[in-house]
């Protein structure tokens, strides 16, 4: 926006609607669309909680007594010879996709739900 | 000074502050530009008279009302509907202020605000 190009331009009013007189901020919207209470959306809510918490929190994500396991997959290695899909590994990546599966479902119910900044839509073919 | 908008009562003057910036008035082109953008816009919600942009004097000194956009309309209620309208959108990114501006004041040459 030099000014110095040439003469014909965009003009500087944003095209966004004129905001209604009276806002809520936007904690309020949640409320006052009522689908966060959806007991549907609490419980996928809650859910993606837990899950968020527990990728963060750091603690053994599978804590599972040796005798309880199922057998493990053939084991992955990278080129640096160090395993790669650890059980440790894979509890980590189920979490991962069923945060993922919960927030798509969420979006599904309820377009106007934010999602965090590292979701990636699903790929629509596999 | 009027400091709550709604407390105004409705003038055919409206004032959009905190719109433009003294830099980009010292620019003849720029400021063709805004007052062009302005009597578009701002000419949608009823006959607009009158767009006054006071500009900084050429050796950069500040004159009173920089920065502000003033609206003259035909009647009060373009000037309402403007205010509405304007108050809230974004002029070069710059969320617009829109208020009632005193006639009397506006037809002085009053820009002080």
């Amino acid at each position: 926006n030099s000014g110095t190009g040439g003469r014909k331009r965009k003009s500087r009013w944003a095209d966004d609607e004129p905001k209604p007189v009276v806002q809520l901020p936007d904690f309020m919207k949640d409320f006052t669309s009522g689908i966060e209470f959806d007991p549907e959306i609490q419980a996928l809510n809650s859910r993606l909680l837990e899950i968020s918490r527990k990728l963060q929190s750091g603690m053994l994500l599978d804590d599972r007594p040796e005798g309880a396991r199922s057998p493990s997959p053939e084991p992955i290695y990278d080129n640096m010879g160090v395993r790669i899909n650890t059980r440790e590994y894979r509890a980590r990546e189920k979490l991962n996709r069923e945060r993922q599966e919960i927030i798509s479902q969420i979006i599904k119910k309820n377009p106007a739900f934010k999602p965090p900044a590292d979701y990636r839509p699903p790929k629509l073919h596999k | 000074l009027m400091l709550a908008p709604s407390v105004t009562p409705a003038t055919k003057v409206v004032c959009l502050t905190q719109v433009v910036t003294p830099d980009e008035l010292k620019d003849d082109d720029d400021y063709e530009d805004i007052v062009e953008d302005m009597r578009t816009e701002c000419g949608k919600f009823g006959s607009l008279v009158n767009v006054i942009i006071p500009r900084p004097s050429p050796d950069g000194e500040m004159a009173p009302g920089v920065g502000k956009v003033f609206l003259e309309y035909a009647d009060t209620e373009g000037a309402t509907k403007a205010r509405q309208g304007l108050n809230g959108r974004k002029f070069g990114g710059n969320e617009v202020v829109a208020v009632f501006y005193p006639e009397n004041k506006f037809s002085e040459g009053d820009y002080s605000g």
